[in-house]
C-alpha cells in the first residue's frame, strides 16, 4: 500500500468537510434559491407594473354634464373612453353585465368644484384609478386655464415647458436612484455576508461539535494534529461558502445582464411604452425608462464582496471552531458564541449611518475595525468610491487579525476537543489559552 | 524486540497529576494489557502513546522513535467511547479514515471492501450509520481502526457492545493480528479477556503504575491460594473457617481465597466431605480479577 506524505491530511479533511457538505439538499436548495430571490426583489415590482398598466385598459364610458370635457378625456385615450348618452341606471347594467367597466358621471359644476364619480364593478387596481385621474386633471387644467382667458398658446407652451421639466426631473431621478440603487447593493451585499458568516460559522461550530459529541475527534485526532483538523474543517467549509457565492454571483450576472434586460425589452418595447404615452405626464414619470437599464455594478463590487466574504468568514469561522471545541453539545454553545456573534451583528446596527454618510469619518473608521469590516467596508465599496488605501488598510488589518484569531483559537481548540463534562465559561478557555503553551 | 517504551511519562492538567511517571515497554507481536479502574489515567496514557496529548515530562518511544505525526500512522486506535458520523455511508466514513491514516483514496477503498466482507458486513457498504444496529455501528468502528494495516493497535474496551458470537470474532481476528506479527494494546475492565488474550499487562491507578509483568508471573506470584469447590448440600460447614475471603459464594458452589494456602485447604476439604457430595475441588492462582481487586483496594488503603 502506498503510503502518502502527513501534507495531505489537511487536504483530506477539506476534501471531506467540502464534499460531505456540497451534496446536502440544503445546500442545492439555498444555491438555486439565492439568485431567483434576488431576481424577485428585482422582477416582482417590473411584473406588478405591468400588470395594474394592463388593468388600465378598460372601457369607461364618461357621461359629461358639463359639456366640454368629455371629448377632451376621450381623446387622451381614445381606446379607453367614450361619451355616452345612456342613463345612468343603463350604464349600471352595462357594467354588471361586463360590457364595460365602468363609468365616469362629470357634474355640471365640476369645472368649479372639482368633484366626479366613477362607478366600476370595484377592483381595477390604482394604476387605473390614477390614470384616469390624470386623464381628467390634464384635460381639466387647461380647460380651467382657458376659462380663466389663457391664450392657447399660452397653455401648450407652459405644457410644454412641464414637458420639458418633466423629462429633467425624470433624469436627475434617474441619476438619484442610481445612488439609492448603489447603497441598497452595499446593504444587500452587506446583509449577505452577514446572514453568510453567521450561517458558514454555525456550520463550523456544529461540524466541530458533532465530531466531539459523537466522539469522532479522538479517533480524528490520533490521525491528524488538532490545527490541521480544525483549519481542514474551516477552510473546507469555508470552500464550500465560496463555492455557493460564486454560484450566485455567476447566475445574479446572467440573470441581471442577460435575462433581465431581455425581459426589461419585453416590457417596455411593447405596450408599456406606448401605454405610458396615453396614460400623460403624470404616469410617465411613474413607467419604466427606455431599454430597462441596470446600473452598471462594477466588478470590483463582486471582487471586494468575495473577499469580504472569505475573510469575515475565515476570522469568525476559527473562533466559531473553537466554541463548538469547547461544549459537550449544540445547546451548550449558545452562551459562548455570545461574544463571537456580537461583533457580526453590531455591524448591522451601524449600517443605515454608514449608507447615509459614507465618507464620514464615523463610517471610515468603523469600517476599519477588523471584526466590522467584512460588513461595513462592503457596504461602503459598493456605495461609494472608497480610496484605495482605506481598502488597502482594512484588508492588511483583516489579514492580521485573522492569523491572530487562529492562534487564540487553535490553542482553545487542541484542549476543548478533548474536555468533556463540565460547561466551560469564557474564564476556562482564557485558562486553555494560556495552558497549552 | 520492543516496539513502544514508555518512559517516565508525566501529565498534569492544571494541579491535577492524571499521569505520574509511568513507564513500561510493550514486544513486537504481542498483546498488552493496560489495565486500571476508571480514572486511572489509562485513557490519557493512550493519548499519549498515540499522540494526541504531549507528555508535561519524559518520552513515548514507538518504533524506535519519539512519537510524532509519522508515527500515527503506524497506529489503528479504537477509543473506549466510539463514534462514527451518523449521516455519511458505511463505506464513505472507512476510506475518509483510511485516507487520514495516510492511505491512497483506491487502496482504503479496497482495504474498506475487503474487511467489510470479512466481518460479513458487505451489505451496509452504502448504508449510513445511523440506520445500522450498535453491534454494526461497532463491527465499522473497529474496521475502521484495522484499516490501514497498522502495527500497533491500541483497542479500548473492544468487544463491548458486541453479542457473544461477534465477541468470538472479534476475538479471532485480533489473535490472527498477533500471528501476523502486529502488536495490540488492550485495555478493559473484563479480566477473562485479558487473562484469554494477553501475554503481559500493566495496572495503573491513581496516575502511577502499581503492577507490571508477565500474567503468568504475576498470577504465580500471588500463589496458589484460591479454592473452587462444587458440592451438593449445604453449605453452613463454610461459616466455621475464619480465614476464609469469598470471591463468589452460591448454593452448590463456592470460591474464595484463604489466608494461609494449601493448610486449610485440606481442613476445608475434609470438613465439606462429612456432608456433602463434592464434585469440584480444586486449588488454583487467582484470577486477574482478584489480583485486579486485591491491588487496588490495598492502593487505596495505602493513600
Amino acid at each position: 500500500m502506498t503510503k502518502r506524505s502527513s501534507t495531505s491530511k489537511v487536504w483530506t479533511i477539506i476534501n471531506h468537510e467540502y464534499l460531505t457538505k456540497i451534496r446536502t439538499k440544503g445546500f442545492i436548495i439555498g444555491t438555486l434559491l439565492g439568485p431567483l430571490v434576488l431576481l424577485a426583489f428585482i422582477f416582482i415590482p417590473v411584473i406588478v407594473t405591468m400588470l395594474s398598466s394592463e388593468s388600465t385598459a378598460k372601457k369607461i364610458a364618461i357621461i359629461d354634464n358639463t359639456g366640454k370635457l368629455g371629448q377632451a378625456i376621450v381623446d387622451e385615450d381614445t381606446s379607453k373612453y367614450f361619451i355616452t348618452n345612456l342613463s345612468e341606471n343603463e350604464l349600471r347594467d352595462g357594467v354588471l353585465k361586463d360590457k364595460y367597466d365602468g363609468y365616469l358621471v362629470i357634474p355640471e359644476d365640476f369645472l368649479q368644484k372639482g368633484e366626479a364619480t366613477v362607478y366600476t364593478k370595484g377592483g381595477g387596481g390604482l394604476g387605473f384609478i390614477s390614470a384616469l385621474k390624470s386623464n381628467v386633471r390634464d384635460v381639466t387644467r387647461k380647460e380651467r386655464l382657458l376659462d380663466a382667458g389663457v391664450d392657447l398658446n399660452v397653455i401648450n407652451v407652459i405644457n410644454r415647458g412641464i414637458e420639458i421639466q418633466t423629462e429633467k426631473i425624470t433624469k436627475e431621478g434617474t441619476e438619484k436612484d442610481y445612488t439609492e440603487v448603489y447603497a441598497i447593493v452595499g446593504y444587500v451585499f452587506g446583509l449577505i455576508i452577514y446572514t453568510l458568516m453567521i450561517l458558514y460559522g454555525q456550520f463550523v461550530s456544529r461540524g466541530v461539535i458533532e465530531e466531539k459529541a459523537n466522539r469522532i475527534i479522538e479517533v480524528i485526532a490520533s490521525s491528524a494534529r488538532p490545527f490541521e483538523i480544525m483549519m481542514g474543517k474551516v477552510i473546507g467549509i469555508g470552500a464550500v461558502g465560496l463555492t455557493q457565492v460564486l454560484c450566485w454571483v455567476v447566475m445574479s450576472v446572467v440573470l441581471l445582464y442577460l435575462i433581465g434586460p431581455m425581459i426589461g425589452n419585453m416590457v417596455s418595447g411593447s405596450h408599456i411604452a406606448q401605454m405610458s404615452n396615453q396614460m400623460g405626464n403624470a404616469s410617465r414619470q411613474m413607467a419604466l425608462p427606455s431599454g430597462f437599464e441596470i446600473p452598471a455594478i462594477s466588478p470590483w463590487v463582486f471582487i471586494a464582496f468575495i473577499f469580504y466574504f472569505l475573510s469575515g468568514y475565515f476570522l469568525y469561522a476559527t473562533l466559531f471552531a473553537a466554541i463548538g471545541s469547547a461544549v459537550d453539545q449544540e445547546s451548550d454553545a449558545q452562551q459562548l458564541q455570545l461574544p463571537v456573534m456580537l461583533p457580526i451583528i453590531l455591524p448591522i446596527l451601524f449600517i443605515g449611518s454608514v449608507i447615509s454618510n459614507p465618507d464620514g469619518m464615523l463610517s471610515v473608521i468603523l469600517s476599519l475595525i477588523p471584526f466590522f469590516t467584512p460588513i461595513l467596508m462592503m457596504v461602503r465599496v459598493a456605495a461609494t468610491p472608497v480610496p484605495l488605501w482605506q481598502v488597502a488598510l482594512s484588508v492588511v488589518l483583516m489579514v492580521g487579525t485573522f492569523f491572530a484569531c487562529i492562534w487564540l483559537a487553535s490553542r482553545i481548540y487542541r484542549v476543548g476537543i478533548l474536555m468533556y463534562g463540565k460547561k466551560p465559561s469564557l474564564k476556562d478557555l482564557v485558562k486553555w489559552v494560556r495552558l497549552s503553551g | 524486540m520492543e516496539i513502544l517504551s514508555v518512559n517516565n511519562i508525566v501529565k498534569r492538567f492544571g494541579n491535577y497529576e492524571a499521569v505520574s511517571k509511568v513507564s513500561f515497554s510493550v514486544g513486537e507481536g504481542t498483546i498488552f494489557g493496560l489495565l486500571g479502574p476508571n480514572g486511572a489515567g489509562k485513557t490519557t496514557t493512550i493519548r499519549m502513546i498515540t499522540n494526541i496529548l504531549i507528555p508535561d515530562e519524559g518520552e513515548v518511544l514507538l518504533f524506535g522513535e519519539k512519537v510524532g505525526s509519522s508515527q500515527q500512522e503506524r497506529i489503528g486506535y479504537l477509543p473506549e467511547e466510539r463514534g462514527l458520523y451518523k449521516k455519511i455511508k458505511v463505506i464513505d466514513q472507512l476510506i475518509y479514515f483510511g485516507q487520514l491514516k495516510g492511505l491512497s483514496r483506491t487502496d482504503a477503498q479496497s482495504e474498506a471492501r475487503k474487511w467489510l466482507l470479512r466481518l460479513d458486513a458487505s451489505d451496509w457498504e452504502t448504508k449510513k450509520i445511523q440506520e445500522l444496529s450498535k453491534g454494526m455501528q461497532q463491527k465499522v468502528q473497529f474496521i475502521s481502526t484495522v484499516l490501514h494495516n497498522p502495527d500497533l493497535l491500541i483497542l479500548d474496551e473492544p468487544f463491548s457492545g458486541f453479542d457473544p458470537i461477534n465477541t468470538e470474532t472479534i476475538k479471532k481476528i485480533v489473535l490472527d493480528l498477533k500471528e501476523e506479527g502486529k502488536t495490540v494494546i488492550l485495555s478493559t475492565h473484563i479480566m477473562e479477556q485479558v487473562e484469554q488474550l494477553c501475554d503481559n499487562i500493566c495496572l495503573i491507578d491513581r496516575g502511577k503504575l502499581v503492577l507490571s509483568g508477565l500474567v503468568r508471573d504475576i498470577k504465580r506470584e500471588f500463589g496458589r491460594d484460591t479454592i473452587i469447590m462444587e458440592f451438593d448440600g449445604e453449605d453452613s460447614f463454610l461459616d466455621q473457617f475464619h480465614n476464609i475471603k469469598f470471591i463468589n459464594r452460591t448454593r452448590n458452589r463456592a470460591e474464595f481465597r484463604v489466608s494461609d494456602g494449601e493448610s486449610s485447604a485440606m481442613e476445608i476439604l475434609r470438613a465439606a466431605a462429612q456432608n456433602n457430595n463434592i464434585y469440584k475441588f480444586e486449588l488454583a492462582e487467582p484470577s486477574l480479577n482478584e489480583i485486579f481487586i486485591d491491588v487496588v483496594s490495598r492502593n487505596e488503603a495505602k493513600q
